[in-house]
């Protein structure tokens, strides 16, 4: 049984002269237990609008989207998000925001604290408790919005572009530590992203949508063995790139 | 069929406010309002005919419009070029700046009492009344417009050969143009309050007079006609002001 | 030494210094000494415009008096009565204007007349309704000061950023939570804008109601003295409010500072 099922997953919205656009035009696509798996697409192709249905902060058009058997319909810390833009609460410290989440859920402050501070710990932000977001690099922004969704525990982790707005550094850093959380606490995780090589070494399969109205074009299955050969990676992305290539010929 | 869109929507954009209008009607019809405390439309309305047929409420609305130009106006270029002097020139701004930040906390209608003493009941001290009260704001909002003025737009002018006063000065009012012009909207508000408050207390004409007079008197319906005319003249410099604004700063890229 | 061409010769180390410490208090302290000067030499006429040693005496006897005091403390009283009034009330009349469809075409029109409108014409109106207390100068300290809230509080809270909404939900705040978890803390800066607009206007509307009504305080205090012709009493009256709208003006800023420490922009101020 699938973890998460899309099934027939269509999203319109109204446009500004009398069409509609469609974002989504029929998805279907189950993903399993524990699994990492990657969205990308040309731009616009509503890879993040899925996304954003799974989390239950869009409506659907139509078909149904199921968590372990129930349909979304509002969004849940067991779904946690986390944003491109980090989405921090500006007016919260560190400590303040990745315990957020614990205490609307009643969990008394001792406990929290104790929880919300290990998270810290674990994004490898320890001193900063007490910093407003303000005073933190990107990066630092991001752990904190990491730590505040994981900090909830949820099964399903959604990932919108979360390294985008990065350096290159600081993007490959957080992506091997975004690797080592998902080994150790076994997450399933939909990871929506533009950079096709972050897909492929980050997930064990990779959606890839097809222009606006966006369908899914291709599944491919990305997991990689210890002893696959050194060019697998890089014969991977180029299989994508052509795919995407395609793609955006068409809208060219 | 654009220009009766755009007619439709005015009034669909001000219908809260007829629809106020309506409920003071009723009210008024019903006896829920009493006359002694708000009178109806049709009383007012009545009031208002009277003074305008007898010529008093145009007498009265262009003592109040003089005193308030004369004020406004010269608050308006005396603060400007200081403001802009402040920032152009360092030992103005090190002497006056100290100033200025103690006095512009001060509320300006505290002035009105010291202002009876000195120019008594006439024009003067109306117009006093507005000239300083908004000096200060005007002078700081040209401040912090000239301040940010690029020195690349200077250094061209320089380059052009504007020399000290002149030219360069009116390059640098163009460049803080926008911080001066929201300044000045601004102290054009505080200008009605101070030019009302100073009728209200000491004058003898105008329309901030009618009004405490009227009220005095007992004669609410004239008393609040004049008050919706005060209202309303306020309102629509405001209005007029911003459409200057729009339209002398029509060169700048606005955007978002 | 010779400069290169075109630099600006730098200040010397003394004007630097100058500039820092007492520059500040020069031109104050210049301006107070010629108005003394002035005055004992017979060139300002101390019936208009008593010495500042004239007015320091007074002061100090007012002060001694504790008629000063007691007036000054009403006028705080009644601005801070209002400005609280209009705080609450514009906050929560901006929000639902942003939030609410009907509300804001409501509103809309009634704040673009009413803002710049000189609100203080009404008050002949107020003290028919309230009579010559309290009640009338704080009323209209409220409708005068709610504008500048309800104007900047809309802005704020109209343009959340959704993502931190959706953060929020996220996170497991339910709906209703949203408001005043998210979209009021969110737009604090916008409404500490407003309250600092507001704040200055509620001293300036309580001073100006008071002397309408000779309702006592810094206001009708002046009035009075103006009135039986104590210019003396009349300067210890605009010094006094002058020092209290400082200091207030000072803390109200340096608190919005406070309050405001964990937002980026910089507010351009003098």
């Amino acid at each position: 049984m699938s973890k998460i099922k899309f099934i027939g997953v269509k999203k319109a919205f109204p446009g500004h002269g009398a069409e509609a656009v469609i974002a989504l035009d029929g998805i279907d696509l189950g993903i399993g237990q524990d699994e990492f798996v990657s969205v990308v697409g040309p731009s616009g192709c509503g890879k993040s609008t899925l996304l954003y249905l799974l989390g239950g902060f869009l409506e659907l058009s139509a078909g149904q989207i199921l968590v372990d058997g129930k349909p979304v319909t509002e969004p849940s810390p067991e779904r946690g998000i986390v944003f491109q833009h980090f989405a921090l609460f500006p007016w919260k410290t560190v400590m303040g925001n990745v315990e957020f989440g614990l205490a609307e859920s009643g969990m008394p402050k001792d406990e929290r604290r104790a929880v919300a501070q290990r998270y810290i710990d674990m994004v490898k932000l320890t001193g900063f408790e007490h910093s407003f977001p303000n005073r933190l690099s990107g990066g630092m922004q991001q752990r904190v919005a990491l730590a505040r969704t994981l900090a909830c525990d949820p099964d399903v982790l959604l990932m919108d572009e979360p390294f985008g707005a990065l350096d290159a550094q600081t993007r490959h850093i957080l992506q091997q530590e975004l690797l080592e959380i998902w080994r150790r606490q076994k997450k399933t995780v939909l990871f929506v992203t533009h950079d096709v090589r972050e897909a492929v070494i980050l997930s064990e399969r990779v959606v890839v949508l097809s222009a606006r109205p966006g369908r899914i074009k291709a599944v491919l299955d990305t997991k990689l063995g210890a002893d696959a050969p050194r060019t697998a990676v890089e014969d991977l992305c180029e299989t994508i790139w052509s795919l995407l290539r395609e793609e955006m010929a068409l809208t060219a | 069929m654009r220009a009766a869109n755009a007619i439709a929507g005015t009034l669909y954009y001000y219908a809260p406010v007829a629809l106020l209008i309506l409920c003071w009607d009723l009210g008024s019809r019903l006896g829920l309002l009493s006359a002694d405390l708000l009178p109806s439309p049709e009383a007012t309305l009545a009031a208002f005919r009277a003074v305008l047929d007898s010529g008093e409420l145009a007498q009265q609305a262009s003592v109040s419009l003089f005193r308030e130009s004369m004020g406004f106006l010269a608050s308006v270029v005396v603060g400007t070029v200081l403001g802009i002097a402040m920032a152009r020139i360092e030992w103005a701004r090190v002497l006056i700046r100290p100033v200025v930040t103690f006095f512009y906390p001060m509320p300006k209608t505290a002035l009105i009492p010291i202002l009876l003493l000195w120019f008594g009941l006439g024009d003067m001290s109306k117009i006093a009344a507005i000239f300083l009260g908004c000096l200060l704001p005007v002078v700081i909002s040209s401040y912090n417009g000239a301040r940010g003025v690029e020195p690349l737009l200077v250094w061209s002018a320089r380059s052009l050969g504007a020399g000290k006063f002149g030219v360069l000065w009116k390059i640098i009012l163009m460049a803080a143009l926008p911080d001066i012009l929201s300044g000045v909207r601004m102290a054009l508000a505080l200008s009605w309050l101070l030019l009302v408050s100073a009728e209200l207390l000491l004058a003898q004409k105008g329309l901030g007079f009618m009004i405490g007079y009227y009220g005095e008197t007992g004669d609410y319906a004239t008393m609040f006609s004049a008050i919706i005319v005060v209202v309303l003249i306020g309102s629509i410099s405001d209005r007029l002001f911003l459409a200057l604004m729009g339209w002398s700063l029509r060169w700048r890229n606005l955007s978002a | 030494m010779a400069q290169p061409l075109g630099v600006k010769k730098p200040a010397g180390a003394w004007f630097t210094a100058f500039k820092r410490g007492p520059a500040r208090f020069a031109f104050g302290v210049v301006l107070l000494i010629a108005w003394e000067i002035s005055v004992d030499a017979g060139f300002i006429n101390p019936y208009l415009m008593p010495a500042p040693s004239a007015i320091a005496i007074r002061m100090a006897k007012e002060l001694a008096s504790g008629t000063l005091v007691s007036d000054t403390v009403l006028t705080m009283y009644r601005a801070f009565v209002g400005f609280l009034s209009a705080s609450v009330v514009g906050v929560v009349i901006g929000t639902l204007a942003a939030r609410n469809a009907p509300a804001r075409w409501f509103f809309d029109p009634l704040v673009s007349i009413g803002f710049p409108a000189p609100k203080i014409a009404f008050m002949p109106l107020f003290v028919l309704w309230f009579g010559l207390g309290d009640s009338a100068k704080i009323m209209m300290i409220v409708f005068t000061c709610v504008f500048p809230v309800i104007s900047a509080t809309y802005l704020g809270t109209a343009s959340i950023d959704r993502y931190l909404i959706w953060s929020a939900r996220n996170l497991g705040v339910s709906r209703r939570g949203i408001v005043w978890k998210v979209v009021v803390p969110a737009a604090l800066p916008q409404i500490l804008n407003g309250l600092q607009i507001a704040f200055p206007m509620s001293l300036i509307v309580t001073v100006v109601t008071e002397m309408i009504t000779s309702g006592g305080g810094l206001g009708g205090y002046m009035i009075m003295a103006a009135r039986d012709a104590l210019s003396e009493q009349v300067f210890v009256g605009i010094f006094t409010i002058a020092i209290v709208g400082y200091v207030l003006l000072n803390g109200f800023d340096r608190l919005r500072r406070h309050l405001l420490r964990w937002h980026t922009e910089s507010m351009t101020a003098m």
